[in-house]
């Protein structure tokens, strides 16, 4: 398959990359990994101009811990190095998760987390990851900058609210809270190169090892326009006791907030039955690893 | 305009000049003669154009050309030294891993880059590492039981690979 023609450009400093998208924004696509973007392209979905490449712009690939209280991972950091990362498996295990499901080995030595969130598909795997954990997305233009939540970043299927002069930079999280678990499941026809029917990230607070959820985010990918926080499903765990029958409640309660489409993946009727299984599922994985939570060395 | 890039590729130095449209796929392939590497999709979902990039395996169908300037490249043909196979290849053919051959380059190069990283992989931890590789010959058996036997060879134990 054959690469339309374009201009390419490869700037060596982030300033260089602004300039350049300040210039030609709405001719131009950013190259990262270019999982995504070089398919758009060959199958003619996409004919930028303009294709700039982040790939030589120092620490954009970089993922910088914070003095115990957070985290910034670079827009051009690769899946792969997201799912080798112990402090992401550790504190922020949905993010690590969802980034050792998707694609294949292969693509995730290539696949960036910033083109994932960029390309905004509904089904992409580290949206919701990103949504429990809070994080916000750092957007830099040539004069301007400015620190999006990501439960206000995406608009629909491939749109989003970064405008054609933006580069996302970094997705910064805070630290979970002591006695914080999560948990990603991706449900697909295929265990490896497959695009998720469900997809569901958790997050959950206790009090305590045997307390009561102070804290819970559940949010789905795929089934809807757009991922999506089951506000309502995590409104039922607040300041109850874990149990099976609460997260099955919480399940059935996720469903009413989704809103799936048939089509050859699945039907609507069973992507609206995996939602309330795999959150009741997922919020297990989540309150065994709430419960094993153990101050860092 | 075409660029000049240059690289390293199975550890000799490379030069051509390339439009930026050109993958590094083709550019294997056609500008250097180095046909191991196979186009089965072009879109990143079969694996049977992956190489080792910089050392990691990748599909060369979804890199381009300009983006390899710099880089390091081991190709199939870069795996043999001086006319003795790999173990890896020796147990492909060993096993009876080939059938039609065409997803084989792809996959040695991603067994190869498990092995490096994983020297005594489990069978879970080879079926994870060849997922990017689709086989429609075999069922992936003899593969697995390739990349295994190719892990406890004694070639392989004693460091080098």
């Amino acid at each position: 398959m054959l690469l339309p023609r374009f201009e390419y450009h490869e700037p060596t400093t982030l300033e260089e990359a602004l300039k350049l998208l300040s210039e030609l924004g709405g001719n131009a696509k950013v190259l990262a990994g270019g999982t995504d973007l070089l398919v758009r392209m060959k199958q003619k979905i996409d004919r930028p101009a303009h294709v700039i490449s982040v790939a030589r712009i120092p620490g954009l690939n970089e993922i910088v811990p914070r003095n115990g209280h957070g985290i910034s991972v670079g827009a051009a950091a690769t899946a792969a190095s997201l799912s080798r990362h112990e402090l992401l498996w550790d504190r922020f295990t949905p993010l690590a998760t969802a980034a050792s499901r998707l694609g294949s080995p292969l693509v995730r030595n290539r696949a960036t987390i910033g083109g994932n969130l960029v390309n905004a598909r509904p089904a992409a795997d580290m949206p919701p990851a990103c949504m429990v954990l809070d994080a916000t997305v750092k957007l830099k233009s040539r004069s301007n900058e400015r620190d999006v939540p990501i439960g206000e970043f995406f608009r629909g299927p491939g749109e989003t609210v970064m405008e054609p002069n933006e580069l996302m930079v970094s997705i910064n999280m805070q630290t979970p809270a002591p006695w914080t678990g999560g948990a990603y499941i991706k449900l697909a026809s295929r265990k490896t190169l497959e695009i998720s029917l469900v997809n569901v990230a958790a997050l959950l607070t206790l009090q305590s090892p045997d307390g009561p959820i102070v804290d819970a985010k559940i949010a789905l990918g795929a089934v809807a326009p757009m991922p999506v926080r089951a506000y309502a499903a995590e409104e039922v765990l607040i300041a109850s006791q874990p149990s099976e029958a609460l997260f099955q409640k919480a399940g059935q309660t996720g469903v009413g907030m989704c809103s799936p489409i048939t089509d050859h993946r699945g039907t609507m009727e069973y992507r609206c039955m995996m939602i309330e299984v795999l959150t009741k599922r997922c919020l297990s994985m989540a309150l065994e690893s709430a419960r094993s939570w153990k101050p860092l060395r | 305009m075409k660029r000049i890039i240059q690289l390293t590729v199975n550890g000799e130095q490379a030069e051509v000049a390339v439009t930026p449209n050109r993958t590094l796929l083709q550019v294997l392939r056609e500008d250097l003669g180095l046909t191991g590497a196979k186009h089965g999709c072009g879109l990143g979902d079969c694996g049977a154009c992956t190489v080792i990039l910089d050392g990691k395996p990748v599909n060369s169908c979804l890199v381009l050309a300009v983006q390899a300037n710099g880089s390091e490249v081991l190709t199939i043909e870069g795996l043999a030294e001086n006319g003795k196979l790999h173990p890896l290849q020796q147990a492909f053919v060993e096993k009876g891993a080939i059938q039609c051959g065409f997803c084989s380059p792809g996959m040695i190069l991603s067994a190869k880059a498990l092995l490096d990283e994983n020297p005594k992989p489990t069978e879970h931890e080879i079926r994870m590492a060849i997922s990017g590789n689709l086989c429609r010959c075999t069922g992936y058996q003899k593969i697995v039981e390739a990349v295994q036997a190719a892990a406890d060879s004694k070639a392989l134990q004693g460091g080098d690979s």
